[in-house]
């Protein structure tokens, strides 16, 4: 039993921090070096001119690939404006029933951490994040892309596309759960894109640090263009069965504008790789000193 | 001995169904028939439809195979692996010994649903081309002024053909679907070829391997407003002594742009749920 728990926290540091790294690579600022940064093409990135002022904010107009500045996406300790880390203010208003299912999560970060073994984060089996995760644990460059009836989403992580209905429907009553949910969204005013979703499957956890959520759970998200260059993102968690009052998980996440020609990673969860690295690395590290 | 074949019979056809979420393959929608996940009627096309004229450069829209035919649970739907002998693939000698590692769960080269060794089985991604030769279903496909965005129904990837002139990379790095480009041939066909696909995936349900040198074109015809064809072919001299088509002209009809597409994602701890409940009971052996 013992060795396995080494083995997989070194996976799952190695993995967490390998992804922490990837990330602060991109970062804009980082140590200047003599070669371009190149793309999966072999391209060298594109970086804005040093002149470049944004423009005013185009009228209901979110499309385009966004990213967050790295690695700020990332969210190991949990949605970004209640990480788990213990500071006052950060605990989501738990009702009791809230906090039994809380209970139940063993995550892998956070100030409730277990060892990697005893974890049972589903994603780290692979399994799909669903909604409302994929914002808030590895929300990376993200595509957005309008339709007469939807806007659609293209997340980096698991290659995962989502739709939101702008064609007036309305949320559906007491459907089938979906890892991702069902979602509709709208424009408030000429900047301002609100998505509703419910219908979330309950075995997902909100984020990292295993918040727990029910089937009544809905998501707000406000999607607000800035200006040109700028989106930034508000989630705001509302489910009165696991908690006494809304709580907003992101507050104003910026997203920044990529040139259209941007080319996004390929993140995908594999089973097998994860086996193979235990097999090769993980299990040689925990076995046991005689 | 009769009790394991009925055991695996039951079994592979399980696992053919499962594992993936509770939007079962081919399983009918929630309520009844012609409700979608919205709770709303489904609208059925217009019977008698006359063909409407193909508009320019346009494959977008939501495409559906019909009934079933892109589940293509026997291999590549222009070369199953049933046995016949037109359907036999061109094997090079080292094609042949990579077949032999490939275990599939169907096909004439099936083994019992233990002992496969089928990635995607686990959850591992598709990749590409299984994505358009295994479990091809509801698709949809948008365009921009600088790619070809393709939405798969299956475990829900997107893919992006570049179509703003780049060469395909020289020597990249494996990706799970490669990487692509296209481009018009002519108004109504758009051509896309892909290289630096990873290794690790197969060609189709049926085990069909590939090296590190694969090329894939794809071409999308589109026939009238409503229908859009495409051929898949396998280039890869590696592995096979000339290029073979994998899809010959498979038909998908256009959705209205409403529609709704359940949804289809592999989770494994939902197949370890089912091999709990159900699967591993089913294969132990008999008592002897």
């Amino acid at each position: 039993m013992r060795t396995r728990l080494v083995e997989c926290g070194i996976v799952l540091s190695v993995l967490l921090t390998v992804s922490l790294l990837a990330a602060q690579g991109e970062k804009p600022g980082s140590p200047a070096s003599t070669l371009p940064e190149l793309d999966g093409w072999g391209r060298p990135l594109a970086s804005p001119a040093k002149d470049h002022k944004p423009g005013p904010a185009p009228k209901h107009d979110l499309s385009g690939i966004w990213d967050a500045p790295s690695p700020a996406g990332v969210q190991p300790l949990g949605a970004m404006a209640f990480p788990d880390d213990g500071k006052p203010g950060h605990q989501p208003p738990y009702t009791p029933e809230g906090l039994e299912a809380l209970k139940l999560t063993k995550p892998s970060n956070g100030l409730r951490s277990v060892l990697p073994t005893e974890a049972n984060d589903p994603v780290l089996s692979c399994n799909p994040q669903g909604f409302p995760r994929e914002d808030l644990y590895e929300l990376r460059t993200t595509q957005i892309l309008q339709t007469p009836q939807s806007m659609m989403f293209l997340y980096t992580y698991g290659r995962i596309w989502r739709v939101i209905w702008t064609d007036g429907r309305e949320l559906p009553k007491d459907p089938e759960p979906r890892w991702f949910g069902y979602s509709i969204g709208k424009w408030v005013d000429d900047y301002t894109f609100v998505v509703e979703t419910t219908g979330t499957d309950e075995r997902t956890w909100i984020d990292r640090a295993g918040r727990p959520h029910s089937a009544e759970l809905r998501v707000e998200e406000r999607f607000h263009r800035v200006d040109s260059d700028e989106l930034e993102l508000t989630v705001t968690i509302i489910d009165p069965k696991m908690y006494s009052q809304p709580w907003v998980a992101l507050d104003k996440f910026p997203l920044h504008l990529q040139p259209p020609n941007t080319d996004v990673h390929e993140m995908l969860c594999s089973p097998s790789e994860f086996a193979e690295y235990n097999k090769l690395l993980g299990n040689s590290i925990s076995e046991r000193p005689q | 001995m009769s009790n394991r074949i009925v055991v695996a019979g039951v079994a592979l056809a399980a696992l053919t169904f499962l594992p993936l979420s509770h939007a079962q393959i081919g399983a009918p929608p929630p309520t009844s028939p012609g409700i979608d996940g919205w709770g709303r009627t489904i609208t059925p096309p217009a019977k008698d439809q006359k063909p409407a004229p193909a508009p320019v450069h346009d494959i977008s829209g939501i495409w559906d195979p019909p009934n079933g035919v892109g589940n293509q649970v026997l291999g590549a739907y222009s070369m199953p692996e049933d046995g016949k002998p037109e359907h036999q693939l061109p094997y090079t000698k080292e094609g042949l010994e990579a077949l032999k590692e490939t275990k599939p769960t169907n096909g004439v080269r099936s083994v019992l649903p233990a002992e496969t060794n089928d990635p995607v089985i686990p959850c591992d991604p598709q990749g590409f081309p299984r994505s358009d030769l295994h479990e091809l279903r509801t698709t949809q496909i948008l365009q921009t002024p600088q790619k070809v965005v393709i939405l798969y129904q299956f475990n829900k990837i997107w893919r992006v053909i570049w179509t703003d002139g780049r060469e395909l990379p020289k020597d990249p790095e494996p990706r799970w679907f490669g990487y692509s480009v296209g481009k018009w041939a002519d108004d109504y066909t758009f051509v896309v070829e892909t290289i630096g696909m990873d290794e690790r995936t197969w060609v189709d349900r049926a085990g069909r391997p590939h090296s590190d040198q694969l090329r894939v074109e794809e071409r999308f015809h589109r026939v009238d407003l409503n229908h859009l064809e495409l051929t898949v072919t396998i280039n890869d001299p590696k592995m096979y002594t000339r290029p073979w088509n994998a899809m010959e002209n498979f038909r998908m009809n256009l959705l209205q742009p409403a529609f709704d597409v359940h949804e289809f994602v592999c989770s494994p701890s939902e197949f370890t749920e089912y091999n709990k409940l159900l699967g591993n009971s089913i294969s132990e052996r008999g008592n002897k």
